[in-house]
C-alpha cells in the first residue's frame, strides 16, 4: 500500500510547484506589421447631438509581457501622443488615463499598464453642427511599447465614424463605458499640501481617518516632485495621510505637485497639491510600497491563511454538517484502509478542485475588470436563490425528510467504491462553504486577488486543501478514526441536530436574498424552497416503498424559473450613510423619479468613504437631531448615493450636474426646480431648506 | 565574488559620494572606464576642457532617432570644433539589449559615423549609477573646473520620431554655445526621454 499512496501527493505537489514556477515566458518581438500593443478607437455612441460631448475610448491591449506607459512614464518611456484629425469645429480633449501599475525594472520604475487599458477623450460636437451630417474621426496614435527588456515606438492609425443626430442616441456601448470610466481616478475635491525639506519630499492628502487603505502608492503627475524608484511610506494623521519619499536630484521649486492616489487595485484619487506645512508623521501604514508584493514570504503566509482559512471553515455551521456525515461514513464503512485512502483523496480532489474554480472564475472576472470580492459569486441573487435551495434541501435531507443516493450506503454512487461519492461531496463542502468564507478568509483571499495568477490559484487550493485535510487526517491516519464515536443509533440522532446550523444557513441566505433582491425576492425565494420541500417530502415518501426521483421534476422546473425572475439589481445598501438619525435609501435615478412622482420631497446626497467634506458635513449638519426632526416633519426623503468605487451611474448623475465628483447635495421639493447646495452644509441651512 | 571585487574596486575609484545623484552646479563625480580597446579614460584627465557624457544604447529607438537623423554625429563634431570632449558611456548589462563589447561598440561608432571623443564600456553600471543615468540618451556637461552645469535630455521632443529632431530645441548645443559665450547655461536641467538605461538586475 506504503508504494501506491505516496504518487497521488507527488502529483498535487508537483502540480502546485508548477503553479508557482509558472512564469510567462520571455515575450518575442512583435511580428513585422503587428504592434506589440494593439490600439483601436470606439466611440460611446455613433450618434451624437449638436452641443453635446461624445466620449471616445483609444483601447489598447498589450500582448503578454508588454507594456503602455501611464501620462507620466516614470523614469523612462513617454506618453501616448494623438494626433487629430477632426471634422472643422469638433475639439478633442486631454487624454483622461486610468490609474496605473509600478514597474521596477533594474532600479528604475516606470508607471505602465500590463493590462488591457483604455484612455478616454472628450470630443466636443459644437451645436452649429446641422443634424445628419457625417462626422469622420480619425487620428495618428503614436506610443510606446516595452517589455522588461526592449522598447518598441509604435504607430497606429485609427478611426471612428459618427453622425450628428437629432434625437438622443442609444447608448451602444455604454456598459463598456462604465467599466473605462470606473478605473479613472476620481477626483479628490479637497487640496493636498506638500513640502520639501532636506532631500525629502512630504505630502498630505485629506481623507478620512477610517478609510481602509490596502495597498496606497502615489503616482506623481508633475515631473521632478519626487523620485520615482525611492520608497513611500504612508502614515495617518487623523484625516490626513502623509505621504514621505525622497526629492530627486536636481529639484527646483514648484508651483503645485499633482498626481494620482492608488488607494487598492484599480481605484485611485487625483488630486493637486499646493506647498503647505505636512504633519508630523503619525500612526504608520504597515506598507512601504516600493514595489509590488510579490516576496516568498507574503506569499507563504498568503498560502498558510489559505490553508487555516480552509481548516476553520471545517466548523462552520453549512460544512461542519458534511464532514461529519463523510467521517460517519467512513466510520461505517469499517477496516479497508485502501478504500478509506481513496475516499479520503477524492475528497480532497473534489474540495480542491471546486475551489480553484471558484478562484479561476473570480480570476477571470478580475480580469475582466469587474470589481468583485471573494463573495462575488453572492453579490448576484440568483446565486443566492440556488444556495438558498440547496441548503435547504441538504438540511431537509439531514432532519431525514429523504435520503440521498451520495451520501446513503447501498446506493448507486456509493456502489462506485465510494470514490465518486466522495469526490462529489468534497466538490460539495467546497461550494457550500462560500457563504462562510468572508470572515475567516477576507486578508488571504484579499492577498489572492492582487496575487500573481499562478499564486493565486494557489491560494485557492490552499483553501481547498484546509477544508479537505481533517478529512484526509483521517483517512491515512487509522488512529484519528479509532477516536470517532462509534456507529450506532445516535447518529441518526446527530443527523437530525446537525440540520439546525443548516436550517439557519438557510435563513442567513434568505435573509440575503432579501437585501439583495427586496422582499418579493425573498418571498419568491422562500416560495421556491417550500416547493422544493415538498417534492423531497414527496421523493422520501416514494423512497420509502422503492420509488423514483420523479417527482423532483416541477419542483425543479419551477427553481429555474424562480432563479431567472428573480430582480438581479442588486440594491447594495449604502455602506457610506452613516446609520445614524437620518433615514435614507440608497439612490437610483428610478428611485428619485418615483419618490417626485409622490410630491415628496426629496433630499438627495453624493458620499464616498475616501470624502473628508462629505464625512464632515454628514457628522456636523446631516446626522443633527435637529436636522432628522425638521426631516421627518416635512416628510422628506433621503437618497444616497455612493461613490467610493465610482459607480457608473452615479458618476453621470453627478456629469449632468456639473459636478466630476462627490460631496454634492440637491433638494427636490415639489413642483419646484432642484435647488443644489453648497458643498459646506450648516444644520440651520437644512433645516431651513425643508421648512 | 570576482564581480564583486570589481564592483568595489570601481567605487573606490570615484571621487564623490555613490549615493546621492550627481547635482548640477555641484563637482561631477570622478570615474574611470575602459575605451573600446580596453585603455582606461578617467573624467578627470580632461580637467580644464568642457566635456559632454551621452549615455548610449545602439538599439534603443530613441537613441537611433538620434543617429539615423545624423542629430548625434552633428553636435559631436561641433562640440570637437569647439575642443570640446564628448564620452559616449553604454551602461547596458551583457545579455541585454544595446550591450556592445570593445569590438561591437569600435563597429558602432564607425558604422554610425559617430565623432566621440571615446566609447566608454561600463557593462556593471556602476557610472550610470553614480551619475543617475536613467534613460538613452541622457545627457550630462561638465565645465572646465569639473562642475556639472547640465543634466537632462538631448532637446525637448520627447518621441521616437526623427522628423521631430527639427524644429526641437537641442538643449546639449544650447548649453555648449552658451559656455562658450562665457554664459551660464540658462537651462541647466531637463527631463531626460528615451529607453530605460539596461541595467544589470543584480
Amino acid at each position: 500500500m506504503k508504494s501506491i499512496v505516496p504518487t497521488p501527493w507527488h502529483a498535487v505537489v508537483a502540480w502546485l510547484a508548477a503553479l508557482f514556477l509558472a512564469v510567462p515566458g520571455n515575450a518575442q518581438l512583435p511580428q513585422p506589421g503587428k504592434n506589440a500593443i494593439a490600439a483601436s478607437l470606439v466611440a460611446e455612441t455613433s450618434v451624437v447631438r449638436p452641443g453635446e460631448t461624445v466620449t471616445l475610448a483609444l483601447v489598447m491591449k498589450p500582448e503578454k509581457g508588454w507594456h503602455g506607459y501611464w501620462k507620466n512614464p516614470g523614469d523612462s518611456g513617454i506618453e501616448t501622443q494623438i494626433a487629430w484629425e477632426l471634422p472643422a469645429g469638433l475639439s478633442a480633449g486631454p487624454i483622461q488615463y486610468p490609474v496605473p501599475d509600478q514597474l521596477i525594472v533594474a532600479g528604475l520604475m516606470n508607471y505602465v499598464y500590463k493590462d488591457d487599458y483604455a484612455q478616454l477623450i472628450d470630443v466636443e460636437v459644437p451645436a452649429a453642427v446641422a443634424p445628419g451630417t457625417r462626422l469622420p474621426i480619425r487620428a495618428r496614435v503614436d506610443y510606446l511599447a516595452c517589455t522588461d527588456e526592449i522598447c518598441v515606438p509604435e504607430t497606429v492609425n485609427v478611426a471612428v465614424e459618427l453622425a450628428a443626430g437629432s434625437a438622443p442616441a442609444a447608448q451602444a456601448n455604454r456598459t463598456l463605458f462604465d467599466r473605462f470610466r470606473q478605473a479613472l481616478p476620481k477626483p479628490l475635491g479637497s487640496e493636498a499640501r506638500f513640502e520639501r525639506a532636506s532631500d525629502r519630499f512630504r505630502l498630505a492628502i485629506p481623507v478620512p481617518a477610517g478609510l481602509e487603505l490596502r495597498e496606497p502608492y502615489f503616482y506623481p503627475l508633475t515631473d521632478g516632485a519626487l523620485a520615482y524608484a525611492a520608497g513611500q511610506t504612508f502614515s495617518r494623521a487623523g484625516d490626513t495621510l502623509i505621504v514621505e519619499t525622497d526629492a530627486p536630484a536636481n529639484a527646483g521649486s514648484l508651483p503645485t505637485v499633482e498626481g494620482v492616489l492608488k488607494l487598492s487595485d484599480g481605484n485611485g484619487l487625483s488630486l493637486k497639491a499646493v506647498p503647505g506645512v505636512v504633519p508630523a508623521a503619525g500612526a504608520p501604514l504597515e506598507h512601504v510600497a516600493e514595489q509590488p508584493a510579490f516576496d516568498a514570504s507574503a506569499v507563504l503566509a498568503a498560502l498558510v491563511g489559505a490553508l487555516v482559512g480552509g481548516l476553520l471553515l471545517n466548523i462552520m455551521p453549512c460544512v461542519f454538517p458534511i464532514l461529519s456525515l463523510k467521517a460517519l461514513s467512513l466510520a461505517k464503512a469499517g477496516g479497508d484502509e485502501g478504500a478509506a485512502k481513496r475516499e479520503a483523496l477524492a475528497y480532497t480532489a473534489g474540495a480542491v478542485l471546486v475551489c480553484l474554480a471558484l478562484g479561476a472564475a473570480l480570476l477571470a472576472l478580475r480580469a475582466g475588470g469587474v470589481a468583485a470580492g471573494w463573495a462575488f459569486q453572492l453579490q448576484d441573487p440568483r446565486v443566492i436563490l440556488i444556495l438558498l435551495l440547496l441548503t435547504a434541501a441538504i438540511a431537509l435531507n439531514l432532519a431525514g425528510l429523504f435520503e440521498l443516493p451520495a451520501l446513503a450506503a447501498g446506493d448507486r454512487l456509493a456502489a462506485q467504491g465510494g470514490v465518486g461519492g466522495a469526490l462529489w461531496t468534497g466538490a460539495l463542502a467546497a461550494f457550500v462553504a462560500t457563504p462562510c468564507t468572508g470572515p475567516f478568509m477576507g486578508a488571504a483571499l484579499g492577498a489572492a486577488l492582487v496575487l500573481p495568477t499562478a499564486v493565486a490559484l494557489a491560494v485557492f487550493a490552499g483553501l481547498g486543501l484546509g477544508l479537505a485535510l481533517p478529512f484526509l487526517l483521517l483517512g491515512f491516519v487509522p488512529a484519528l478514526r479509532r477516536r470517532l464515536p462509534k456507529p450506532g443509533p445516535w447518529m441518526a440522532r446527530f443527523r437530525r441536530l446537525l440540520s439546525l446550523p443548516m436550517f439557519l444557513t438557510s435563513l442567513a441566505l434568505a435573509w440575503i436574498l432579501g437585501r439583495q433582491a427586496g422582499v418579493n425576492g425573498m418571498a419568491l425565494g422562500l416560495a421556491s424552497a417550500v416547493l422544493v420541500g415538498l417534492a423531497l417530502w414527496w421523493v422520501g415518501r416514494r423512497q420509502e416503498r422503492g420509488g423514483g426521483w420523479l417527482p423532483l421534476a416541477p419542483a425543479a422546473l419551477a427553481a429555474v424559473a424562480a432563479v431567472m425572475l428573480v430582480p438581479t439589481v442588486a440594491s447594495a445598501p449604502a455602506q457610506a450613510s452613516a446609520q445614524g438619525l437620518l433615514k435614507s435609501e440608497p439612490f437610483t435615478e428610478a428611485r428619485l423619479d418615483a419618490l417626485q412622482q409622490e410630491q415628496r420631497p426629496v433630499f438627495v446626497y453624493f458620499t464616498a468613504d475616501w470624502c473628508v467634506t462629505c464625512k464632515v458635513n454628514e457628522k456636523g449638519a446631516l446626522e443633527r437631531k435637529a436636522v432628522a426632526d425638521a426631516f421627518a416633519e416635512s416628510q422628506v426623503a433621503v437618497l444616497v448615493g455612493d461613490w467610493t468605487r465610482g459607480d457608473a451611474a452615479i458618476g453621470r448623475f453627478l456629469e449632468k450636474h456639473g459636478r466630476s465628483g462627490v460631496p454634492l447635495y440637491l433638494y427636490y421639493a415639489p413642483g419646484k426646480p432642484v435647488e443644489v447646495l453648497p458643498q459646506v452644509l450648516t444644520p440651520s441651512r437644512l433645516v431651513s431648506m425643508v421648512s | 565574488m570576482k564581480r564583486m571585487i570589481f564592483a568595489w574596486t570601481a567605487l573606490a575609484v570615484l571621487a564623490a559620494p555613490a549615493a546621492a545623484a550627481p547635482v548640477v552646479g555641484q563637482p561631477a563625480p570622478n570615474f574611470k572606464l575602459a575605451d573600446t580597446k580596453g585603455k582606461p579614460v578617467t573624467l578627470s584627465d580632461y580637467r580644464g576642457k568642457t566635456v559632454v557624457l551621452e549615455w548610449n544604447n545602439p538599439e534603443c529607438p530613441f537613441v537611433k532617432k538620434h543617429y539615423s537623423s545624423g542629430n548625434m554625429q552633428k553636435a559631436q563634431a561641433a562640440a570637437a570644433k569647439d575642443g570640446v570632449v564628448w564620452l559616449t558611456i553604454n551602461s547596458g548589462a551583457p545579455g541585454k539589449q544595446g550591450h556592445l563589447n570593445g569590438g561591437q561598440a569600435k563597429s558602432f561608432v564607425a558604422k554610425a559615423g559617430a565623432r566621440p571623443t571615446a566609447y566608454l564600456l561600463d557593462p556593471r553600471g556602476v557610472v550610470g549609477k553614480v551619475y543617475d543615468a536613467k534613460t538613452t540618451p541622457h545627457m550630462y556637461i561638465v565645465n572646465k573646473a569639473g562642475t556639472l552645469v547640465y543634466a537632462g535630455g538631448i532637446d525637448d521632443k520627447p518621441t521616437p520620431n526623427p522628423a521631430d529632431v527639427t524644429g526641437a530645441r537641442n538643449h546639449v548645443l544650447a548649453a555648449l554655445s552658451e559656455l562658450k559665450a562665457g554664459k551660464a547655461v540658462s537651462v541647466a536641467t531637463s527631463r531626460p526621454y528615451g529607453c530605460s538605461v539596461k541595467y544589470s538586475d543584480s
